[in-house]
């Protein structure tokens, strides 16, 4: 079953004069339970297409439905009550809140759906474990490396059950051990909770622990590749062949 | 590109930050001119001819030059952090630190000179308008021809290159001390570290509040006869500034962190959206905030009170006459009154008019007088008082053996402390008559030139006659009736007044005009009155600035949060809840304790200044709220801008 299908989306910024187009018609769906990677270049639109997937920003022409509701034509406020309950963000800078404890930060999502005290605490304990962040708890987030704040970021996506979480190069500011430490976990998380994760990477190894890539190019979708049954590492040897054909400069002939 | 224009590039491009810091500059330099002409003025010498006035007047121009210090130096902080990534920008390729130091203070030289002649202008204006309602409010004679004065003018400039020489030091400062790296971050610098809260924060707080409460109790002392002399007195004050400022210092650190981590303890890491914007931000920026409510607070409290002293004795200033002369026009003789009233019906202005009999007496009243009389030299055991009979008072009817007092303001009460009921004895040459007192009555009945001050007692006809047949002549004044002439409704008082003070009964004591009792009363005060007045809206809008200041530069800084709230599925009406109820900490706390802190410092000394505290003090009070409530909404308006764009 398709969890998100989006037809023909285009999206350009500027005005009349000065169009600068960035997704020029994308045809894209994602089955329930999926991790999918969105690669490309930097300017090629990945990160632009995240956002209109996730309702963050606005598509110029085209549809998107999740979960069977479409979204393109919904107001505002319509739109955040959407997020609230379907969807969950990690971001590249965190983005967390310096005032609040690591435990408040991952319990915001609930408190907006006003979910009890009690069943939050559960929540919480169940996710901290899973992402080994249980005993800073109650610390702040300068006080934590950037490796355990980028796993509170995704305990905080995890933590009211999302239909779809969008990830936006979440290992891009980790060093490598961190880095694939919460792809680890993130893949553990996609498989016991069936989460869907929608990510987007400039790393093919970060690319690899998904079990689908979509490519992107100049605003079009370049190409798929699937996992299937294949190991990581030959996954991730597909993804860089791939990549080095992708290229990210267009030579005149 | 030549250093020049790139100054003059860039404050074209940074108008945007400017405006703040040029709104912050022509209104300071439009009020301390528009005073300091005033100060100058030789039409205002009538006023401030006298000793005391002049030296109110310069003390009060020194607190003006500090505040609008302050709040410069404050604007000038914000503006530079602004532009912190610009210097650095500058710094990186190439500039050295002592050529971008010549270029800010190029501009601010520009801007500041700028602001300065239009504030210049302004303030004349300003000041022009003021004379007027000086004018208009004391009743001094005279033009309001405003001079444009070079004293003036020459004392604005030296207090503000001043100014402009301490802000220059601070940004050269600012700039040595930074890198190159630490400019580009100085906006997301976090301003303190949290930290788990302590034992010392817990004393600190109790500490806070029992020097708030030791300030108050020697502020209910001062002027109780337990200071004496002028430099104890004095001493006390410092002292009690002193400890009410450290202590609202030691109880916003304290006592406000420690009060939000209970409740923040007790949410369990469950925090709603309320919470998260404004519990979590309160305390996270308590260390800065302390120092900054406690200067709100205190300007508020030095400006609703400086506000209230002064409207209390523009207020008393009316009740006062009204106490002196009850009716339009009080005579002591029958001749006179009908003299004037001729005179009043050539003129064609109607009137009406009542004769009231009293007599003195000496009145036993020791019972009913509160302990603290002892300071007033009089014992008030046997006190000679006008009496007056029921029958001439309209709103007052007692039985034989009852005596209502009459006549009261709120400083007679606070001298005398009446009880509310109790023994009398009214004494004539042949008895004593026994009366139960019933308490007083605010209704003005005779004037103060036949009860020196004191109330009137009233007494039931009967006994009244029976205190008149055997009255001790030694106590009796030349008249024993007042006649009380009352305008028509609509009549003018002035030119009433005017035919009074023409004639010659004007000039026989007794023989008095409320109109021109009020005048003078207005103009004994109208001085002080003024420069309370300017000082406290000062005050205010100072206050409603900084905090205003403060509140944009913290929306600015927590952008970040706003988007990230917002990304989660937060609407744009939680999170402006959200800023509401922090908002009403932010302007509310230090309102309600800077009024608190103001009521104190009024019932300390108000009676120095009027007779009436009550409904004056509530009225700036309820005044003051409303104008200060103004800036917290801009602040949340302003908020509200930053939400919208924060996604």
């Amino acid at each position: 079953m398709n969890i998100l299908e989006a037809k023909k989306i285009h999206k350009s910024y500027g005005n009349k004069f000065m169009k600068q187009e960035v997704l020029k018609g994308i045809d894209i769906s994602i089955e329930k339970g999926e991790f999918v990677t969105i690669m490309g270049a930097s300017g090629s639109g990945k990160t632009t297409l995240l956002n209109v997937l996730s309702t963050i920003d606005r598509v110029s022409h085209g549809t998107i439905r999740i979960e069977e509701k479409e979204l393109t034509g919904q107001k505002e406020k319509q739109l955040a009550e959407f997020r609230k309950h379907h969807l969950g963000f990690i971001f590249q800078e965190y983005n967390l809140l310096d005032t609040l404890t690591v435990k408040e930060n991952i319990l915001l999502p609930l408190s907006i759906t006003k979910a009890s005290k009690k069943e939050a605490n559960v929540k919480f304990h169940a996710v901290a474990v899973e992402l080994g962040i249980e005993d800073i708890a109650e610390k702040y987030p300068h006080e934590i490396s950037g490796g355990q704040k980028q796993r509170t970021s995704a305990a905080r996506a995890f933590i009211h059950e999302p239909g779809i979480i969008f990830a936006d190069e979440p290992t891009g500011a980790l060093d490598s051990k961190s880095a694939s430490d919460l792809l680890g976990k993130l893949s553990d998380l996609n498989e016991k909770r069936e989460a869907t994760i929608v990510m987007v990477s400039h790393d093919p190894v970060a690319a690899s622990y998904s079990s689908r890539v979509v490519f992107i190019k100049d605003g079009h979708i370049y190409t798929q590749l699937n996992k299937g049954g294949q190991s990581r590492q030959a996954f991730l040897k597909d993804i860089m062949k791939t990549q080095g054909v992708l290229g990210g400069v267009q030579y005149d002939h | 590109m030549t250093i020049n224009q790139l100054i003059f590039r860039n404050m074209k491009k940074n108008l945007t930050n400017y405006y703040l810091y040029v709104f912050a500059l022509v209104f300071s330099v439009a009020l301390y001119f528009s005073f300091v002409t005033l100060q100058y003025d030789p039409s205002m010498n009538e006023a401030t001819g006298t000793i005391r006035g002049a030296a109110a007047l310069r003390a009060a121009s020194i607190l003006l030059v500090s505040i609008v210090a302050v709040f410069l130096i404050y604007a000038n902080n914000l503006f530079i952090k602004r532009r912190s990534k610009e210097i650095g920008l500058l710094q990186l390729i190439g500039m050295t630190k002592q050529r971008i130091f010549h270029i800010l203070s190029a501009e601010n030289l520009i801007l500041y000179f700028g602001s300065l002649v239009i504030g210049i202008a302004l303030g004349f204006s300003i000041s022009k308008l003021m004379t007027m309602i000086v004018f208009k409010v004391t009743g001094v004679e005279g033009v309001a021809s405003l001079n444009f004065s070079s004293e003036a003018l020459v004392q604005t400039l030296l207090v503000f290159v001043g100014v402009y020489g301490l802000i220059m030091l601070l940004n050269y400062i600012f700039i040595k001390r930074q890198t190159i790296l630490s400019l580009f971050h100085v906006k997301q610098k976090t301003e303190s570290r949290v930290r788990k809260i302590s034992i010392i924060e817990i004393v600190m707080g109790i500490l806070g509040l029992g020097l708030i409460g030791t300030g108050y109790y020697v502020s209910s002392k001062l002027f109780d006869g337990d200071f004496i002399s002028i430099n104890s007195l004095f001493a006390a004050m410092i002292f009690i500034l002193a400890s009410v400022i450290i202590g609202t210092y030691f109880f916003y650190k304290g006592s406000v962190r420690f009060v939000s981590n209970m409740i923040r303890k007790n949410k369990a890491g469950y925090l709603n959206v309320n919470e998260v914007l404004s519990l979590s931000s309160i305390m996270f920026r308590m260390k800065s905030n302390a120092l900054l409510l406690t200067i709100i607070t205190t300007v508020s409290a030095l400006a609703i009170g400086l506000l209230s002293l002064s409207y209390i004795s523009y207020y008393s200033a009316e009740k006062t006459a009204e106490g002196e002369a009850p009716d339009d026009f009080t005579f002591v003789s029958t001749e006179d009154a009908v003299e004037f009233g001729d005179a009043l019906s050539e003129q064609g202005i109607g009137y009406s008019d009542q004769t009231t009999d009293l007599v003195r007496a000496e009145v036993y009243i020791e019972d009913i007088v509160g302990a603290d009389m002892g300071n007033l030299n009089f014992d008030g055991s046997w006190t000679s008082m006008a009496i007056v009979s029921d029958e001439s008072v309209e709103d007052i009817d007692v039985s034989e053996n009852e005596t209502k007092f009459a006549g009261y303001n709120d400083a007679m009460n606070k001298l005398m402390n009446l009880a509310d009921s109790g023994e009398i004895k009214i004494r004539g040459s042949d008895e004593e008559i026994e009366q139960e007192y019933t308490g007083i009555s605010k209704i003005d009945v005779l004037p103060t030139f036949f009860t020196y001050g004191l109330p009137t007692a009233v007494v039931d006809d009967s006994v009244f006659e029976r205190i008149e047949s055997q009255a001790d002549p030694d106590l009796q004044i030349q008249s024993s009736k007042f006649i009380g002439l009352t305008l028509e409704e609509g009549a003018s008082k002035e030119e009433a007044d005017e035919i009074f003070q023409s004639m010659e009964v004007s000039e026989k004591a007794g023989n008095t005009s409320q109109y021109a009792s009020t005048q003078f009363q207005k103009q004994n005060m109208g001085l002080i009155m003024f420069i309370v007045g300017f000082l406290g809206l000062t005050f205010l809008i100072t206050s409603g600035c900084i905090l205003y200041f403060k509140q944009m530069d913290e929306g600015d800084e927590e952008q970040p949060s706003y988007t990230i709230l917002r990304k989660l599925g937060y609407t744009r009406k939680d999170l402006v809840r959200g800023i509401q109820s922090k908002q009403v900490f932010n302007f509310g706390i230090p309102l309600i304790i800077g009024l608190i802190h103001s009521y104190f410092a009024v019932q300390s000394g108000w009676f120095l200044f009027g007779t009436e505290v009550w409904t004056p003090m509530l009225i700036v009070m309820g005044v003051y709220t409303a104008l200060y409530s103004i800036f917290g909404l801009l602040s949340v308006l302003y908020y509200k801008k930053v939400i919208r764009e924060a996604l």
